[in-house]
């Protein structure tokens, strides 16, 4: 169903070199750039060949194709499918895109086939007129690299006001919420999209930087006991981080990870979501607020 | 190496290798248990071939480890996406796929079998010195395969049927919608699959909490999102934690459950077997095979409905009699001046409990579920505040206190110190 040659990067490789051979003027070192470029790291060694040595009856020796027509390919039914169960979803409105082409499709999945049990009770309004207004803007102005400018209310409840560039959004599923990173020299760099309270392109004279502020890493460093499942856990709950484990005896691992320090807080909770199955052995003032919260809870007694 | 191909056949094993790569990383060659050298030293040459740099290598005293390293924060687009990319296919296969799109370039034109034999020939093959021979079986199967992915149309004029192009490429403007969702929606390779048809863009998305291991999963959960939009019955094998071989299992799926807080995605299915509705890890199922339609699909599935704000995570529970096991959950937190932000984490993360104001800086948190043992994490997120607790399942409520002082342990705090 899903893994189909229809699909594959060869196809859509081959796709690319017709068109270049199409073109006229091609050399082999434009097809194998072509390659580089669009498929696997060794494909080279097969794919530009078994055009060449008529494995693939699509291009003669002298790079040329019998393909009269830019090849294109229709959408299959799984990817209107695919589409169709996007059409349905709570945040689609945020892209205001017209979906009319697939009335008369049956969705791969609808809301009722899954649920995310997990998440926040408290993301962003997706339905909101005003929300889906300045979303766009903003989206709009990021893909055009234009200043903006907003009133917000701050996290100590002050409205506030900021110009920046915005450089990307950013997504998280657990908090279903959007963020707006921006440019460095702004006044802040991360902004709760769901804070902002009006918005517009910012038209004045004044410039500034748009590289991104670099991101601020720790390394923190767990033993993991294998008991009761917990090394699969930790590491398909610490998946998405940069990481490195290594078995230290029978029952014992190391794991060490690669973390933004703007999320420190979270970090301890959940490295203290896992209990005594996970200690963390440096830095030491990571360690340090882990117990630091456990003698708080030893002097509430809890026995 | 002779004999070594880029591309493969059947996913599972790279599949299985990628995760075992990414997840844990930590194996040498010589523990991958069951496995010849030969087929270890293809799959890491495949997945080094199709991910590039993120394949990371380590040395040490007791040999070389091969681990997938990805900060999914800096990725625009899940490189896993790239295996489901790496299907092989025969000669025939892709000469002909561009051949009959060529000749099919324009929608109103339709072509009998026969007359697309005819041009296939004279209009493209005859430019070779040895052109292929492509028989009239050969390309009603490949016809009949395109209708099937929606790609051609045929239709019946007397006794001839003819072939056509379906109308339908990729609408213009969709790139960052494609960019959004197809890392963000359930079986999003396939947004993946769209967004190779787009123009060359960036996109404007990070993605923050962003498990992208379950991409591997995205065949399974395709097969079992198409089995409960047709009502079916399906034969999944499930390889369980406990055992070497998977197990055959016949199930009726009624929804998929996604935790976007462990990366960990469940099917909650009927078992007619034991007459209950049970959750299986999407990530231990190796095969999914549709079976008949059911009639029961509409009523289990609102059982399942009706069952929802007593299920904390996946796990349900039943007893011998097919009565419900419920058990009761409550811990009380204190909050102090200037700490309303601990409230506002209870409710939002509260999921089928509830939150009660004992005093100005006490809270309860209640919540009636089948296995309250999958409150722990959560529960132990409060830990510095915990006041109280009460679990009808002692083994849960004790199991939580002799953690608590096994980490006191661990840390050299108050009597626990060691």
């Amino acid at each position: 169903m899903i893994f189909s040659e229809l699909y594959s990067v060869y196809y859509n490789t081959v796709a690319a070199i017709l068109t270049r051979l199409q073109e006229g003027d091609a050399d082999r070192a434009s097809l194998e750039r072509i390659v580089r470029e669009k498929a696997f790291a060794e494909s080279g060694m097969s794919l530009v060949p078994a055009l060449l040595d008529g494995s693939w009856q699509l291009m003669t020796p002298d790079l040329k194709t019998p393909i009269r027509h830019r090849p294109t390919m229709p959408l299959t039914e799984l990817e209107r499918r695919f589409l169709k169960s996007v059409s349905l979803d709570r945040r689609v409105r945020l892209f205001g895109f017209d979906f009319s082409f697939l009335d008369d499709v049956t969705p791969l999945f609808t809301e009722a086939d899954y649920t995310v049990y997990d998440r926040y009770h408290d993301g962003d309004p997706f339905e909101d007129e005003g929300y889906i207004r300045r979303f766009r803007l903003i989206l709009g102005a990021i893909r055009d690299k234009k200043q903006i400018k907003f009133d917000m209310i701050s996290s100590k409840g002050r409205q506030v006001f900021v110009r920046c560039y915005p450089v990307r959004l950013e997504y998280s599923e657990k908090d279903d919420k959007f963020r707006l990173l921006t440019g460095s020299g702004s006044f802040m760099s991360t902004v709760n999209l769901s804070r902002i309270l009006s918005c517009s392109l910012y038209q004045g004279d004044k410039v500034l930087p748009r590289r991104e502020p670099p991101a601020r890493y720790r390394t923190l460093t767990l033993k993991v006991t294998n008991e009761r499942n917990a090394l699969e856990r930790v590491m398909l709950h610490f998946a998405h981080f940069e990481k490195e484990v290594e078995k230290l005896s029978r029952k014992e691992y190391r794991v060490i990870l690669r973390y933004d320090y703007g999320d420190e807080s979270e970090m301890v909770i959940r490295v203290l979501s896992f209990g005594p199955l996970v200690e963390v052995t440096a830095p030491d003032e990571f360690r340090e607020l882990i117990i630091d919260k456990l003698k708080k809870q030893y002097k509430l007694g809890l026995r | 190496m002779a004999g070594y191909q880029e591309l493969i056949k059947n996913f599972e094993r790279v599949r299985a290798y990628m995760r075992e790569f990414y997840v844990y990383g930590f194996r040498r060659r010589e523990e991958f248990a069951g496995l010849s050298a030969r087929s270890y030293d293809d799959e890491r040459r495949r997945i080094e071939s199709y991910l590039g740099d993120l394949m990371r290598f380590s040395r040490s005293s007791d040999g070389k480890r091969v681990f997938i390293s990805v900060d999914s924060r800096r990725m625009r687009h899940n490189p896993f996406y790239k295996a489901w990319k790496a299907k092989s296919f025969t000669d025939k296969d892709i000469t002909l796929h561009f051949i009959l799109f060529d000749i099919l370039f324009r929608c109103e034109e339709a072509f009998t079998l026969n007359t697309l034999l005819d041009r296939i020939e004279t209009d493209y093959l005859s430019q070779f010195d040895e052109p292929m021979l492509f028989d009239e079986s050969t390309l009603r199967k490949k016809l009949k395969e395109y209708v099937k992915e929606g790609l051609l149309f045929s239709e019946k004029r007397g006794k001839q049927v003819y072939y056509s192009r379906r109308k339908g490429e990729l609408p213009e403007g969709i790139e960052p919608l494609l960019d959004f969702y197809s890392e963000i929606a359930p079986c999003g390779v396939i947004g993946s699959f769209l967004l190779d048809k787009a123009p060359l863009h960036e996109s404007m998305f990070d993605f923050k909490h962003h498990y992208i291991t379950s991409s591997l999963d995205s065949g399974i959960l395709a097969a079992l999102f198409d089995a409960m939009s047709k009502k079916s019955v399906v034969t999944v094998a499930n390889l369980n934690r406990s055992a070497d071989e998977p197990r055959l299992l016949r199930l009726i799926p009624l929804r998929i459950f996604i935790s976007v807080q462990t990366g960990r995605q469940h099917l909650l299915a009927y078992a007619p077997d034991v007459a209950c509705i049970r959750s299986y890890r999407v990530d231990y199922l190796k095969s999914v095979k549709l079976e008949e339609v059911t009639p029961r699909f509409d009523e289990l599935r609102r059982e399942l409905d009706s069952m929802m704000p007593k299920i904390w995570g996946v796990n349900t529970k039943r007893n011998r009699y097919g009565k419900e096991h419920m058990e009761h959950a409550e811990f009380t937190i204190r909050i102090n001046e200037g700490e309303e932000h601990i409230l506002r984490r209870l409710e939002r993360e509260k999921r089928v409990g509830r939150v009660e104001k004992v005093d100005d800086s006490t809270y309860r948190f209640v919540a009636d579920v089948y296995d309250s043992g999958e409150m722990t994490p959560f529960v132990r997120s409060f830990v510095c505040r915990i006041v109280s607790m009460r679990f009808s399942n002692r083994t849960v409520e004790n199991r939580f206190k002799d953690d608590l002082e096994a980490m006191y342990r661990m840390y050299g705090i108050g009597e626990g110190k060691t």
